[in-house]
């Protein structure tokens, strides 16, 4: 109920998001599943993501959750996917989880992908 | 030799007359069809068609590929097919295009090329459709 909470909340619109750029508390950000996003969201070191976003996901570590949708790019050292991308993933470990949907294009140094998983993309392989 | 119990032999026997296994060091050319077990431990180059392939980590093919369940640890070019299980192994390093049902990829496996996924899984049938007279037979 408190004023910080409902403007958190109020995340919609296209702007550039930076979560937990100056603070030394443990920088973890997580987007709850109803978070609908059109932009860009940059974290430092973890993203948790369950939410929907148009636009561009980036930071260390990516954690997309099995609702999460993203339309867009995903940017990190690490990102696992167990939800749904339309569009680019680019780390360097890629882990896709069983219920995990990519269409589009995966850059990676490392990959690994578990059964069940639906994947229809191009895949480029960088040392 | 005494004693008779030999009971499972066999149907060993009826898979091995299925079996195509190219051992490491050797290198193979052609079409390879309506196989059972396909085991590639050398070179193999050309078209393979089997139910279980294996490309151990010394094997090396090039060329097309289906089969039902495929597993990969060596080195593979070309156009590979599963109707089941795909499994891609940590020492693996697959180019080209990869149709599969279900995959499963290892920590350590490289890959380049395009992933299609089988909307459905259906069951693998050994004998060529355009040719359904020349069942089981391995061409040239």
């Amino acid at each position: 109920m408190s004023i910080f909470g409902s403007n958190e909340k109020k995340a919609e619109e296209n702007t550039t998001y930076f979560f937990n750029a100056d603070k030394d508390t443990v920088n973890q950000s997580t987007l709850a599943k109803d978070i609908k996003i059109h932009g860009s969201v940059e974290a430092k070191d973890y993203i948790e993501f369950s939410g929907s976003i148009t636009g561009t996901l980036k930071s260390s570590t990516v954690n997309l959750k099995p609702s999460s949708y993203v339309k867009g790019t995903v940017t990190g050292d690490t990102v696992t996917v167990e939800g749904e991308v339309d569009g680019d993933i680019q780390a360097k470990d890629v882990y896709i989880k069983s219920t995990a949907k990519i269409k589009g294009t995966i850059r990676y140094t490392n990959i690994d992908i578990q059964n069940g998983s639906i994947i229809n993309a191009d895949l480029f392989y960088s040392s | 030799m005494d004693d008779p119990v030999v009971d499972s032999f066999p149907q060993d026997q009826d898979n091995d007359s299925k079996t195509i296994m190219v051992g490491s060091g050797v290198r193979l050319e052609g079409r390879i069809d309506g196989a059972q077990n396909a085991d590639v431990a050398g070179t193999l180059s050309g078209t393979l068609k089997s139910s279980t392939i294996n490309i151990d980590s010394t094997g090396n093919f090039s060329g097309d590929m289906s089969g039902n369940d495929i597993t990969i640890s060596g080195q593979v070019e070309g156009d590979i097919s599963s109707e089941n299980y795909l499994t891609v192994n940590q020492s693996a390093t697959v180019k080209g295009t990869i149709e599969y049902a279900s995959l499963q990829v290892s920590y350590g496996a490289k890959i380049q090329g395009t992933l299609r996924h089988r909307g459905s899984v259906h069951s693998y049938s050994p004998e060529p459709v355009e040719q359904p007279t020349e069942n089981d037979q391995v061409s040239e």
